[in-house]
C-alpha cells in the first residue's frame, strides 16, 4: 500500500509543471544616452528599448492535497505543489455516514488553501481535473462536490465547482472520486494570487473513512508558465512612475512616442512587468534644445 | 406609552447608580463562541434583573440615556500599528502589500470610508446627547473616516497590553493633530502576529473598546476613546470569517468589518464607555444590563458555519457602502424600530415592520 502510493507521488510530480518563476528586463535603446534632441524638429519624442520576458508556455500545475495532523490545532489541510507523506493521512474527514438510501449530506467542507504554487498563471481554455481519493469502510455511491476559489486582482472569484462521483470499493482500498471542472472563460490568463480548494462529500453510502493523502488527492490547473500579462511602461523625470505612459508591445521590442519635453536635460524611465513581476528599471539621460 | 414608561425607569436606574463606581473593564465583544460568558458581560450598573444575551438572538429591552456625549460627528482615525514591522505577518500573497497580505487593512479602510451614509449608520441617529437641556442628535456624515496612519515608527510586540494601545492612541491623537476629542475614535488595529494580550490568550472576545481615564489608563491624556481591534482572521469563525458571504476567499474579512463595525457604532452612541468618574457618569446609550447597540445585535442569526447564514431579521448581512460596494456588518440596536418596542436594524434585513 505505502509503495504503490510513494509510486503515485513520484508519478504524479513529474506532472508538475508551469510554477510561476517569471523574470523580465528592458532597456531603452532611444534616446539614447547623453543625446541631443531637437525641440523645434522633433515636437514628438518616439522612445524604444526592447524587453525580455519569462517564458508562457502552456503547462499544468499539480497541487496536491495536503494535511500536517489529525485533530490537532496544526492539522493546516493545504494544497501544495509538492507531495510526501502526510502526518494527517487518515485523519476522518467525516465518520459514520450512513444513507445507503437517499443523499446524504456530511454538512461539513474542508478548505485546502494553496500554500505554495502561488502566483499562477491560468490558462482557463482548458478544463481542470483531479481526483479526490476516498479510502476506509464504505459501501454505495460517493458524491464529492469541489469548488475552486480564488483571489485575483485582490478580489475573491470562483473558478468553478463540480460533483464527481464513484462506486466506493468496499475493501477499503483508495476509491479515487475524478472530476472535471470547466474554468470561468474570463479568467483565463489571470495571476491568480491565491488558491482553494472546498471539499464536500456525500451521497447514498455508507461510508466512514477520509481522504488519502500522501499524493493520493489532487488537482490539475492548466497554467502557463508565467504570466501572460506582459506590459513595458515609461516615465519622464519621475523614477516612481507616477504618471507612465504604457507602451506598444511587439515581440521583444517597445515604442512609444511622447510630446518632447521642454528645452533642457530630461532622463526617460522604463520598467517592463509581467504578472506581479515588476524589472529593474532602467534610463537614459538626453537634452532637448530648441 | 407602557414604553415610554419603561425608558424613564432606565433612565432613573442609569442616573441611580451613578454614586456607585462599577468595577472597570473594556466593553468587549465576545466572539461567537462566549457570548454569554460571565467575564466579558459589561460591568453591571445596578439591579440588572436579566442576564446575558442567548447566543445568535438579538437582546430585548431599550437602551437609555445615561447622560455622557455621543459623537454627533464622528470621526474614525485608522492606526495600523506595527503592520511594516518585521514579524507582523507570517506569509505574503503575490500582488499584495507585504504590509497587508490578506487585504484586511484595506478592507477596514474601504469600509469605513463607505459606511458613513447609509441606512446602517442611520440607525444610529435616533439617539442624542443632552447640551443645556437640548438633545442634539447623532449625524450621519458620508464620511467618517478621518485618517489612517500605518505607524511602522512606534514598535509593537506580540501580547501588548491594554495601556500599550492606550499609549498608541495617545500617539495618534498627536499624529493626527486631534483637538475633538468628543467626536473622536482610534481604532488600533493590530497585525496578524503581533496582538493584544487577552485576544491572544483566548479570553474569548474579537475586540473591545474604551475611554482613557486617568485610573484606568494612567499617564494617558484623558477622554481618548479608542477601540482594541486585533487580527480577526487568526480567530477564524469564532470572529465572523465567512459568516455573510460563502466562499474561502469571499468571506474570509467578513469578521473584519463585522467587529470593526460593531466597535466604532458603539463608540459613537457610548463613547464614554459606560465610565463612571467621581458619581458622574460618562456613558451614553446602552441598556439597564449594560449592553450598547451593538453587544444587543451581536452574531445574531449566526451559526459558525454551521448551517447558512441566517436570513432571520436583524442577522449578520451585507449592506452597501457608500462606493457601491458590499460589506458585511452585524446589525444595531434600534429603539425605534419594531414600533418603539426596539429591536437590530440597519444591516438590509430588518423587521417588515421596520
Amino acid at each position: 500500500m505505502r509503495a504503490r502510493v510513494l509510486a503515485l507521488a513520484v508519478a504524479a510530480t513529474a506532472v508538475v509543471s508551469g510554477i510561476a518563476s517569471a523574470s523580465t528586463s528592458v532597456t531603452i535603446t532611444s534616446p539614447a544616452s547623453d543625446s541631443k534632441v531637437s525641440l523645434h524638429r522633433t515636437p514628438y519624442l518616439a522612445i524604444a528599448g526592447g524587453a525580455t520576458f519569462a517564458d508562457t508556455s502552456a503547462g499544468t500545475t499539480r497541487f496536491f492535497l495536503r494535511r500536517d495532523g489529525c485533530g490537532t490545532t496544526n492539522d493546516n489541510p493545504h494544497l501544495s505543489v509538492t507531495s510526501g507523506t502526510d502526518a494527517g493521512d487518515g485523519c476522518g474527514l467525516i465518520i459514520n455516514q450512513v444513507g445507503v438510501v437517499g443523499d446524504v449530506d456530511q454538512s461539513a467542507f474542508i478548505d485546502f488553501p494553496a500554500s505554495d504554487g502561488m502566483p499562477l498563471a491560468l490558462d482557463g481554455t482548458k478544463p481542470i481535473s483531479g481526483q479526490i481519493a476516498l479510502t476506509g469502510a464504505q459501501v454505495g455511491i460517493a458524491e464529492v462536490d469541489v469548488t475552486l476559489a480564488a483571489l485575483v486582482g485582490g478580489q475573491a472569484v470562483t473558478i468553478g465547482s463540480t460533483t464527481g462521483s464513484a462506486v466506493l470499493d468496499p475493501r477499503g482500498n483508495d476509491t479515487p472520486v475524478p472530476f472535471t471542472i470547466q474554468p470561468n472563460l474570463s479568467l483565463d490568463g489571470s495571476d491568480v494570487q491565491a488558491l482553494d480548494l472546498r471539499v464536500q462529500i456525500h451521497g447514498p453510502n455508507v461510508y466512514s473513512g477520509f481522504v488519502s493523502l500522501n499524493g493520493a488527492s489532487y488537482v490539475d490547473m492548466p497554467s502557463h508558465a508565467a504570466s501572460v500579462n506582459e506590459s513595458v511602461s515609461v516615465s519622464i523625470d519621475d523614477p516612481t512612475f507616477a504618471n507612465a505612459v504604457p507602451a506598444r508591445l511587439d515581440g521583444s521590442s517597445w515604442t512609444v512616442a511622447v510630446a518632447t519635453p521642454a528645452v533642457g536635460t530630461h532622463t526617460v524611465y522604463a520598467r517592463s512587468t509581467q504578472g506581479y513581476d515588476t524589472s529593474a528599471t532602467a534610463s537614459s539621460t538626453f537634452t532637448v534644445t530648441k | 406609552m407602557r414604553i415610554l414608561a419603561f425608558v424613564l425607569v432606565l433612565t432613573a436606574l442609569g442616573a441611580g447608580s451613578a454614586g456607585a463606581t462599577p468595577a472597570h473593564h473594556p466593553l468587549y465583544m465576545p466572539d461567537a463562541q462566549h457570548i454569554a460568558s460571565p467575564t466579558l458581560q459589561p460591568p453591571p450598573i445596578c439591579c440588572s434583573p436579566v442576564g446575558p444575551p442567548v447566543a445568535g438572538e438579538p437582546d430585548p429591552v431599550n437602551m437609555a440615556y445615561f447622560g455622557g456625549h455621543v459623537q454627533v460627528t464622528p470621526k474614525v482615525y485608522l492606526v495600523f500599528w506595527g503592520w511594516g514591522q518585521p514579524g507582523a505577518f507570517d506569509h505574503a500573497t503575490p500582488g499584495m502589500p507585504s504590509y497587508d497580505p490578506d487585504g484586511a487593512a484595506q478592507r477596514m479602510t474601504s469600509f469605513i470610508a463607505a459606511a458613513g451614509g447609509t441606512g446602517w449608520a442611520n440607525v444610529s441617529t435616533q439617539y442624542y446627547e443632552t447640551v443645556g437641556g437640548q438633545n442634539v442628535y447623532i449625524q450621519n456624515p458620508s464620511n467618517i473616516l478621518a485618517g489612517t496612519w500605518y505607524d511602522n515608527t512606534n514598535p509593537i510586540h506580540d501580547n501588548v497590553s491594554g495601556l500599550e494601545l492606550a499609549q498608541e492612541a495617545q500617539r495618534a491623537v498627536a499624529h493626527f493633530g486631534v483637538t475633538d476629542l468628543d467626536n473622536s475614535q482610534f481604532v488600533i488595529a493590530q497585525p496578524q502576529k503581533l496582538n493584544e494580550a487577552g485576544f491572544n490568550g483566548g479570553v474569548g472576545y474579537c475586540a473591545w473598546h474604551d475611554y482613557t481615564q486617568p485610573q484606568y489608563y494612567p499617564g494617558v491624556q484623558p477622554g481618548i476613546s479608542f477601540t482594541n481591534m486585533p487580527y480577526v482572521l487568526n480567530a477564524g469563525a469564532g470572529c465572523g470569517e465567512n459568516s455573510v458571504n460563502t466562499g474561502y476567499y469571499a468571506g474570509r474579512l467578513d469578521g473584519f468589518t463585522i467587529v470593526l463595525g460593531h466597535e466604532v457604532e458603539e463608540t459613537i452612541t457610548d463613547p464614554g464607555a459606560e465610565d463612571v468618574i467621581d458619581g458622574q457618569n460618562l456613558g451614553g446609550w446602552y441598556d439597564y444590563a449594560a449592553y450598547e447597540n451593538g453587544d444587543k445585535c451581536a452574531w445574531v442569526g449566526y451559526t459558525e458555519g454551521i448551517a447558512s447564514p441566517s436570513v432571520i431579521p436583524g442577522g449578520v448581512n451585507d449592506i452597501t457602502g457608500n462606493d457601491g460596494k458590499q460589506y458585511a456588518v452585524q446589525s444595531l440596536w434600534s429603539n425605534a424600530s419594531a414600533a418603539g418596542a426596539g429591536y437590530c436594524a440597519g444591516a438590509g434585513d430588518d423587521l417588515p415592520s421596520g
